[in-house]
């Protein structure tokens, strides 16, 4: 077990536990490169596993997300993909969500002692693990019924059932959306703004509901909807940080070791995604979000007897945590193995290209 | 060959307005639904078409090849009909479909709401709320086909020449004063148009050609045509049926030779004056390799040339074909000239094109004169484009007036094309890695070094700092408010600065791997 410095909040970091975490950034780069967002739903259970506790752990995420989301907005930026009227829109209701995840994660930290050292904060721990496992299988499971659905259309593109059931509601007043090119209910905004505010606060994991929300609630472009999300993100990024600082749950030492590992993954996965084909993109993240959440839902029993909602004999918990563990870097290194494939792939093929050019270029003429 | 396109709305009065113009006229009359049913019976699924877009349901790959199959077989009816005679074409999007073809005279036809109503409630036998639905439904499907089909807006009024408002004016009236309008020089033919008219038909013959064929059906292609030189960029996973394209070309008339490219992007390149020999061209080279992309070059002459004379070379025959009798007192539009593109491509342009040819990385060029809005109109805006690189424009007028030129197409595409618009000069410090850079890495990664030392090597002190629990300066045991601000103001301070230092870090590190 590690040691804790200034009480229960922030562990000791040596050599080991350093080279874990600026893995699990590389890992979680790679994946948010690649998938578009979030990258924080393997990083923030991971650093649980390596013993950071819970509040601790999603505050240097969402810490680490917001300087991240300032440079990748930027860049978006450029492209024409950030709408910022919508974004302005989600913001006001984001951050609401995320003052109430603040809140409510304060409240469960500080009620959770009582059952000695080591289990203080299992409530958090075992709030946040449910709230990942439920709202991440619930995506998982949509995305991958989404793909088998479309290999038997030869449709490989997002489903529009609740677009349309929304479009048949007309809830005005609806607002037009010029760069992102759509009109939707003030409603409707709102809801997914609060949603979106309140995961990203809870489990540090906004992109992956905001991302999907706006493809497949608004009915936008994906590059729009990463576009508008960073920019999102880097606001309540900073409010969510801001938050978690004034609270003394951020621990630095963390954030800068995820930066080192996730800013070189996520060039990597963004090359990713210029050449595998989207269908593929959406296969790998559905599978390495599902087996990231059978991780975490593997480590649920331990919080809970810690919490005394269940029995059975303490020893077993080291095999919980390893099974946990294990399953979690299965399905971040498969994941990222993965997509090194494909990357590394498309850069050694780059002479092949060239060659295959000019044989076909001498046909031609 | 004057062609008159006339975008309409439901129930706007746009049809009666074209009947009446082209009656007048003489000209032939061309409805969307004719050319609708024209495309239908040639095998392209429109109707699988409108309801993806209608249905907003996101473009499939399937999907993507028939909107262009269909754009390719709309542009060659309106060619090759405008090339016989006069045409009034009335649609939607009739002004979109013939890119950088200046002469055609676009107008819009608008009516009063109220009057678009009554039309509906009293064609259709509708309720007030019913026909006001309607026609709110149809506007908003329209506007969403032209997004899709050309990523351009649809009731944006500077995309025509005239908006016509039928609400206080007879159909009649308002063709009658349209015939004047008609008559003006800047809606006659030039022989610019007119070849640019050939290029447009032969790239669509092109296109449906390669559609045609059961064996390149599935490609998705771009097909652009210059003077018979037909330039084709297909994708990487195409690679295969590559060798099929000037296969499936060689049966189509006028094709003088075929360039195939594999791209995955494009870069398109604007220039005053190409020179083969600049540093440019090698470094958009190297970013097109890294990028897998096609460059496209376009050339912008001087539009404040002078004047040339009416081409001697014009028999009677042509200058009446153009519709209108050519004179001194014609607005200028001779100037515009064709371009004999065996002979009179510049060597500049031609030298450049050969190295993008030997690099396999050339994607067609253009020649064309006018301003940053003619520039902006020409380009296909369905096209992916990655970079559009603007290099000196007008560099005989010396270097200031060049500099200006410059910097006002930058901005001007910039605010339109939402891609990265670049100035060739900035190539080197965005794309390259030049000494400067290096610089700059090592000033990254100094400060990322030192960041980290400092954070490490302090642990328990930056814990304490942002922690609540403890003070910030002395050993106090009360906790302040406002040192849980400054220890939040710092953290929020130090971690944007630390991820641009160690993002551009990693930037230039992956540029040096060319990774990118």
């Amino acid at each position: 077990m590690h040691e804790f410095l200034l009480g229960s909040y922030f562990i000791e970091l040596d050599w080991m536990t350093v080279g874990q975490v600026i893995l699990l950034g590389f890992i979680g780069g790679t994946l948010s490169g690649f998938i578009g967002s979030g990258g924080a739903f393997f990083m923030t259970p991971g650093m649980m596993n390596l013993g950071v506790p819970g509040p601790v752990a999603v505050a240097s995420n969402i810490t680490h997300k917001f300087g991240k989301a300032m440079i990748g907005s930027r860049e978006h930026g450029k492209m024409g993909h950030v709408d910022k009227k919508l974004a302005v829109f989600m913001l006001v209701t984001a951050a609401l969500g995320i003052n109430l995840a603040v809140w409510v994660m304060k409240l469960m930290f500080s009620d959770a002692g009582g059952h000695g050292h080591h289990s203080r904060g299992a409530g958090a721990d075992l709030y946040i693990s449910l709230v990942f496992s439920g709202v991440l299988i619930l995506v998982s499971v949509s995305m991958l019924r989404d793909i088998i659905k479309s290999r038997k259309t030869q449709d490989s593109t997002p489903s529009r059932k609740i677009i349309d059931f929304l479009n048949k509601l007309n809830l005005h007043p609806m607002i037009s959306f010029p760069v992102a090119d759509v009109k939707v209910s003030l409603w409707v905004i709102l809801i997914c703004g609060l949603a979106t505010g309140y995961l990203a606060g809870t489990i540090g994991v906004g992109g992956f509901i905001g991302v999907p929300a706006m493809i497949y609630v608004f009915g936008i472009s994906s590059q729009v909807a990463a576009g508008t999300e960073l920019f999102l993100a880097m606001f309540m990024g900073a409010y969510g940080a801001l938050n978690f600082a004034l609270q003394g749950m951020v621990d630095l030492r963390l954030t800068l070791m995820l930066y080192l590992g996730s800013l070189v993954g996520i060039h990597l996965g963004v090359y990713g995604t210029k050449v595998v084909r989207e269908v593929i993109i959406r296969l790998v993240t559905s599978l390495i979000i599902l087996l990231c959440v059978i991780s975490r839902m593997i480590a649920i029993p331990v919080y809970m007897r810690k919490l005394g909602y269940i029995a059975y004999p303490s020893d077993l918990d080291v095999y919980f945590n390893m099974g946990s563990k294990a399953l979690l870097y299965i399905s971040g290194i498969g994941g990222m193995l993965m997509i090194l494939f494909f990357v590394f792939k498309a850069y050694f093929q780059r002479r092949k290209v060239s060659a295959s050019l000019v044989s076909s270029r001498q046909g031609a003429s | 060959m004057q062609i008159i396109c006339i975008s309409r709305g439901t129930f706007s009065g746009g049809k009666k307005l074209a009947e009446a113009l082209a009656e007048k006229l003489g000209f032939d009359c061309l409805a969307r639904e004719e050319l609708t049913d024209m495309a239908t019976a040639s095998g392209i699924p429109v109707g699988k078409l409108e309801m993806t877009v209608v249905r907003r349901r996101p473009m499939t790959e399937a999907m993507i090849i028939e909107r262009e199959r269909y754009k390719a077989f709309v542009t060659s009816v309106l060619c090759e009909r405008a090339r016989s005679r006069g045409l009034v074409y009335h649609g939607r999007t009739g002004h979109l479909v013939l890119p950088g073809v200046t002469h055609v005279l676009r107008l819009r036809a608008i009516l009063d709401p109220e009057q678009r109503v009554l039309s509906a409630m009293d064609r259709l036998r509708l309720s007030r709320e019913k026909a006001q639905s309607y026609i709110n439904d149809v506007d908003e499907d329209r506007h969403r086909w032209v997004r899709t089909l050309y990523n351009a807006d649809w009731k944006d009024p500077t995309s025509y020449d005239l908006v016509v408002n039928l609400s206080h004016m007879s159909v009649e009236n308002a063709a009658t004063a349209l015939v004047s309008m008609a008559q003006l020089p800047e809606f006659q033919a030039t022989p610019a148009t007119k070849q640019k008219i050939d290029d447009l038909l032969l790239a669509s013959r092109c296109r449906l050609a390669l559609g045609s064929d059961p064996r390149s059906r599935d490609m998705d292609v771009k097909v652009r045509s210059d003077g018979g030189i037909v330039s084709v960029t297909y994708l990487p996973r195409h690679e295969g049926k590559a060798e099929l394209i000037p296969e499936v070309l060689a049966t189509v008339p006028d094709v003088n030779e075929v360039l195939c490219t594999m791209a995955s992007t494009n870069v398109l390149w604007i220039q005053g004056k190409f020179d083969p020999q600049s540093e440019s061209l090698e470094q958009i080279v190297d970013i097109a390799t890294r990028w897998n992309a096609a460059v496209e070059l376009m050339e912008i002459k001087d539009e404040e040339e002078p004047a040339s004379p009416a081409p001697e070379s014009l028999t009677p025959e042509q200058k009446s074909d153009a519709g209108f009798p050519y004179s001194s007192e014609n607005g200028g539009i001779l100037d515009d000239e064709a371009f004999d593109y065996e002979t009179e491509l510049d060597e500049g342009l031609r030298k450049t094109r050969q190295r993008l040819i030997s690099a396999g990385r050339a994607g067609g060029y253009r020649v064309l004169k006018g301003c940053p809005k003619d520039v902006l109109s020409s380009i296909d805006r369905t096209v992916d484009y990655n970079l559009v690189v603007v290099g000196d424009l007008c560099p005989s007028k010396g270097s200031s007036v060049s500099k200006r030129r410059t910097q006002e197409m930058v901005s001007y595409l910039l605010d339109n094309m939402h891609v990265p618009v670049i100035e060739a000069s900035e190539m080197k410090s965005q794309f390259m890695f030049g000494p400067a850079q290096f610089m700059k890495l090592l000033g990254f990664a100094a400060m990322v070094v030192i960041m980290v030392f400092g954070v490490m090597s302090h642990q328990k002190d930056v814990l304490e700092f942002i922690s609540k629990g403890t003070c910030l300066f002395s050993a106090c045991e009360e906790v302040g408010m406002s040192n849980r601000i400054l220890s939040a103001l710092a953290i929020a301070l130090f971690v944007p600065v630390f991820a641009f230092c160690y993002g551009g870090f990693t930037r230039f590190i992956f540029r040096i791997l060319r990774f990118d």
